[in-house]
C-alpha cells in the first residue's frame, strides 16, 4: 500500500507562525493545525506518493531522528487521520 | 390576492418574478420583504439574483448586508454537503456502491441557475434497496453515527418510512439521508424507484444523478405528495426554475416531461406544479400541456387546491398570521399524512407527534435546533 | 430622539403596538411587550439607545409574549420570538428580561455572516480596541465590565464584530449580563453602576444586566482596530500575569471561540490571521481587579 496527496498543494493556505502551521483546506473549509512534522508529510507526499516505509525514511533523515516501529505508527496514525479529511489516500497495489 | 393581508405575499413574488422591482421598494417594504423572505428561505436566491443583475449596491445597505450574509451561510452549506459527498464516496470506494444524489445536491451538480443561493443541510442519496445495508455498516465505519433515536422513531424509520435513520459525521454534522424508494413504501402512491434508476444520468463513476425531467418529477412529488406545503414556495420555485432551464436546453423537453409523468403515473403532481407554477410565478408554460397528462384533479379538488395551496406555499405574515392561511395548512397537513400513511398507523403516528410535542423530555431528543 | 426621552405612556404604547424601534450598534431592533414587568425594566435599562424611525430598515424583530403551559398550569411563563418564531422553551416570567438579551443575542449570531463575530469582550482605549476573547473561566464581562469604569470605551461584552475586508471593529454596546458572585463584586467596587433587577433561576445562575454608559451608546458609530488581545483567567489568589502567548495558540482559540469562523471560510482564515499578526497577544492570570486592571493600562498606554 502507498500513500499519495489528495490534494493540490498550492489550492491550501498555509501561515506559519513559527514552526507551527494553520493550513486551511478550500474544499472542505475545514482549518487544520499542523506541526512541522505534519506538514512535512504533506510535501513529501505532493512531491511524490510514497509507501509508509520511504515516507518514515525521509522524515527521519530530515528531522534526524531514529525510525523505530513507535515513530512508524504515529506515522501511519497520522495518514488515516490525513486519510479521513481528505488530505491524503491511500491506494493498494495490485488493484 | 389584491387585499392588504396578502400585501406581504405580492411583495415577495414580484421580487421573485420581476427582481428589478427590487430597487425602488421602500424602507418599509424592504423590511417586510426580508422578514417574509427569511421566512421563505428566499435571501440567498434574492441575493444572488441581484448580484447577478450588479443590483446588490442599488438596494440599502441593511438589505443588501442581511441578503449577503444570507448567501454566505448558503455557499457554506452547498461546500458542507459537497465536501459530505466527497467523502461519502471515498467511505464507499471500496465497494464500489453507486450512489444516485438528489435534491439540492444534484441542483448543484446539475448547474441548476437556482443553485448558488439555495439553503440546503442534508445530502440526500438513493440507492438500490440490496445496497442499503453495506452503506449503512459502511459509513459507521468511517465514523458517521446515526441520530440518538427513540425506539418509536427507529421502528418509524425502518419500517414504517422509506429510509435508515440519517447518518452524520460528528466532525462535520451533515445530515446523510440514504434512500432507497422515492415515496412511502406505505403510502397510496407505488412509486418504483427502478425505472428512475435506469434513466439516471453518469456524473462521474459511481455517482449519478436523476434524468432532468425525473428530477423535475421528483421535486413535484416532493411538494405534492411527501410535504405538507408549508411555507414551501422555495421547492416551486425549484421546480419553476428547473423546468424553464431544461425547457431552454433541449426544445422537446416539456413533451418528453409530460409523456414520462403519464408513463410513471405521476400526472397529479407535475399536474400541480405546473398549475402553481403559472398561478404564483407567471410561468410560460403553456396550460396545453397539463391538459395532456393523465390523473388531472377534478373540478372540486382543483378548486380547493387553487384556494389551499398559495396559503401554505406563501409564508405567514410575521406579526398577523391569517387563520385563514392557518386552517388551510391544515388541512393540507392532514392531506399529506393521508397519502403517505394508511389511517390505522397515521392515528397513533400523529397521537405520538402530539404526545411528544407536549413532553418532550420524555422521549429521547432525536431533532436539531436550528 | 433617544429612549430616555419618550414618556413613560408613550414608551409603553410603542412596545405594546408597533414595537419600540432601536438602534444598537450597527443593527436596528424591533422590541414588542405587553408583559408590563419588563415594559418597566425596559424604560430603565434602554434609556441611551437612540429610536429608529419607520425611514430606516430594522433588522431583528423581536417580541416576548405570556403563555400559557399545560404541562405547567400554575407557573406564569413568557415565550421569546424572532419574526414570530421562537427558539428556546417558555421561561418563567420573572426571566423575561434576561431571555430577551440572549434571544437578541442569539438571533444576531445566527443571521449575520457580512461580518466576523469572535466570542469576546472588546473595549476601546487611545483609538484601538482590546479584545478579550472567551473562554472558560475567563469573566469576561466582569473584567470589561470594570474596564468600562475606568475610562475605556464599551464596544461589547460578548461580540467581537469585525469587517473582515477593513479590519475595523464595530461597537455593539448591549445590557451586559453579570452572573452570580460578579454581581456583588461590581456593586462593591462601582457604585454608580446602573444594574436592573436580579434574576435567579437562570440556566447560568443569577444574573443581573448592567446598562452601558450614554457615551459609549452615543459613540456606536465610532469603529477602531484591533492592537491587543488579552485572554483573561481569573484565579483565586492568583500573582498577577500578564504573559506573551504564541500566535498560533491565539489564532486557534480565536478561531475556535468564533460564531461564524466556519461559514465565513476562507475570508474568516485570512482575516483571522491578519489580526493576530498585526496584534499585541497576551494572556492574563488576575485574581485582584486593581493589579489587572494597572496591568491592562500598561499594555495600553504605548
Amino acid at each position: 500500500m502507498y500513500w499519495l496527496s489528495n490534494v493540490d498543494l498550492s489550492s491550501l493556505k498555509i501561515e506559519n507562525w513559527d514552526g507551527e502551521y494553520t493550513v486551511f483546506q478550500p474544499e472542505s473549509g475545514k482549518t487544520h493545525f499542523l506541526n512541522e512534522m505534519g506538514l512535512k508529510i504533506l510535501l513529501i507526499l505532493d512531491q511524490s506518493p510514497a509507501t509508509l516505509g520511504t515516507l518514515c525514511q525521509e522524515l527521519s533523515e530530515y528531522f534526524t531522528l531514529l525510525p523505530d516501529a513507535k515513530f512508524s505508527g504515529q506515522i501511519m496514525k497520522t495518514l488515516q487521520r490525513y486519510e479521513a479529511l481528505g488530505l491524503v489516500s491511500s491506494v493498494t497495489e495490485n488493484t | 390576492m389584491a387585499d392588504s393581508g396578502m400585501h406581504h405575499h405580492q411583495l415577495l413574488l414580484d421580487a421573485l418574478v420581476q427582481p428589478e422591482v427590487l430597487t425602488r421598494y421602500s424602507s418599509q417594504q424592504w423590511e417586510l420583504l426580508l422578514r417574509v423572505a427569511r421566512r421563505a428561505r428566499l435571501l440567498g436566491y434574492l441575493a444572488v439574483v441581484l448580484e447577478r443583475k450588479g443590483l446588490l449596491d442599488s438596494i440599502p445597505v441593511r438589505a443588501a448586508n442581511l441578503l449577503r450574509s444570507s448567501l454566505i451561510q448558503a455557499r457554506k452549506q452547498q461546500q458542507s454537503v459537497s465536501w459530505e459527498l466527497n467523502r461519502v464516496r471515498w467511505a464507499l470506494n471500496e465497494h464500489k456502491v453507486p450512489v444516485i444524489v438528489l435534491k439540492g445536491m444534484a441542483y448543484l451538480l446539475q448547474a441548476l441557475p437556482n443553485a448558488p443561493g439555495r439553503l440546503f443541510a442534508d445530502l440526500d442519496l438513493l440507492v438500490t434497496k440490496e445496497d442499503l445495508e453495506q452503506i449503512e455498516f459502511s459509513l459507521l465505519d468511517k465514523g458517521w453515527k446515526h441520530h440518538a433515536l427513540s425506539d418509536y422513531d427507529e421502528r418509524y424509520y425502518r419500517e414504517w418510512s422509506h429510509e435508515i435513520p440519517a447518518l452524520i459525521h460528528p466532525e462535520r454534522g451533515v445530515e446523510v439521508d440514504v434512500h432507497h424508494t422515492l415515496t412511502s413504501p406505505l403510502g397510496k402512491l407505488k412509486l418504483d424507484p427502478a425505472p428512475f434508476r435506469e434513466a439516471a444520468v453518469r456524473v462521474e463513476e459511481g455517482l449519478y444523478m436523476l434524468s432532468p425531467e425525473d428530477m423535475v418529477l421528483h421535486c413535484a412529488i416532493n411538494l405534492f405528495q411527501n410535504n405538507e406545503l408549508a411555507d414551501d414556495l422555495r421547492h416551486l420555485l425549484d421546480f419553476h426554475e428547473m423546468v424553464l432551464f431544461f425547457s431552454n436546453q433541449e426544445p422537446v423537453f416539456q413533451q418528453k416531461l409530460m409523456e414520462r409523468a403519464n408513463q410513471l403515473g405521476l400526472g397529479r403532481p407535475l399536474f400541480y406544479g405546473l398549475y402553481f407554477s403559472r398561478l404564483l410565478l407567471l410561468s410560460t408554460v403553456s396550460d396545453g400541456l397539463e391538459q395532456q397528462l393523465n390523473q388531472q384533479p377534478g373540478w372540486l379538488v382543483r378548486q380547493i387546491m387553487h384556494f389551499c395551496v398559495p396559503l401554505a406555499l406563501l409564508p405567514l405574515h410575521p406579526d398577523q398570521p391569517s387563520k385563514m392561511a392557518a386552517c388551510a395548512r391544515m388541512w393540507l397537513y392532514w392531506r399529506s399524512h393521508w397519502l403517505r400513511m394508511p389511517l390505522y398507523r397515521l392515528l397513533p403516528h400523529l397521537a405520538y407527534k402530539f404526545y411528544r410535542s407536549i413532553f418532550p423530555e420524555k422521549v429521547a431528543h432525536s431533532g436539531q435546533v436550528r | 430622539m433617544n429612549v430616555g426621552q419618550l414618556s413613560q405612556e408613550t414608551f409603553r404604547t410603542l412596545l405594546t403596538t408597533s414595537g419600540l424601534r432601536v438602534k444598537t450598534g450597527p443593527f436596528n431592533l424591533s422590541i414588542q411587550t405587553r408583559f408590563p414587568r419588563l415594559i418597566d425594566q425596559l424604560h430603565q435599562m434602554y434609556a441611551h439607545y437612540a429610536l429608529v424611525n419607520e425611514a430606516e430598515i430594522v433588522e431583528f424583530h423581536v417580541r416576548v409574549t405570556s403563555m400559557r403551559s399545560i404541562r405547567r398550569p400554575l407557573t406564569r411563563l413568557i415565550q421569546f420570538e424572532v419574526d414570530g418564531r421562537s427558539p428556546f422553551p417558555p421561561v418563567p416570567a420573572e426571566q423575561a428580561l434576561a431571555t430577551l438579551e440572549w434571544g437578541i443575542n442569539l438571533a444576531i449570531a445566527m443571521r449575520i455572516n457580512h461580518l466576523l463575530l469572535f466570542h469576546s469582550a472588546a473595549v476601546e482605549r487611545n483609538g484601538h480596541v482590546l479584545l478579550l476573547p472567551a473562554w472558560p473561566g475567563s469573566g469576561k464581562t466582569t473584567l470589561c465590565t470594570a474596564l468600562i469604569h475606568r475610562g475605556y470605551r464599551l464596544f461589547s461584552d460578548e461580540f467581537g464584530l469585525m469587517d473582515p475586508q477593513s479590519s475595523e471593529f464595530f461597537p455593539l454596546p448591549r445590557l451586559m449580563p453579570l452572573k452570580n458572585q460578579s454581581i456583588q463584586v461590581i456593586r462593591d467596587y462601582f457604585p454608580e453602576a446602573v444594574l436592573g433587577p436580579e434574576i435567579p433561576g437562570t440556566l447560568k445562575g443569577t444574573v443581573a444586566h448592567m446598562r452601558p454608559s450614554q457615551e459609549s451608546i452615543e459613540r456606536s458609530d465610532e469603529s477602531a482596530k484591533a492592537r491587543w488581545i488579552v485572554f483573561p483567567k481569573w484565579s483565586a489568589g492568583a500573582n498577577l500575569s500578564l504573559e506573551s502567548l504564541p500566535q498560533s495558540e491565539a489564532f486557534l482559540l480565536l478561531a475556535s471561540n468564533a460564531f461564524n469562523y466556519e461559514v465565513l471560510g476562507e475570508t474568516a482564515f485570512g482575516a483571522v490571521t491578519s489580526l493576530v499578526r498585526n496584534c499585541e497577544c497576551r494572556k492574563l492570570v488576575y485574581s485582584d481587579f486593581d493589579n489587572a486592571l494597572k496591568a491592562l493600562d500598561a499594555l495600553t498606554d504605548g
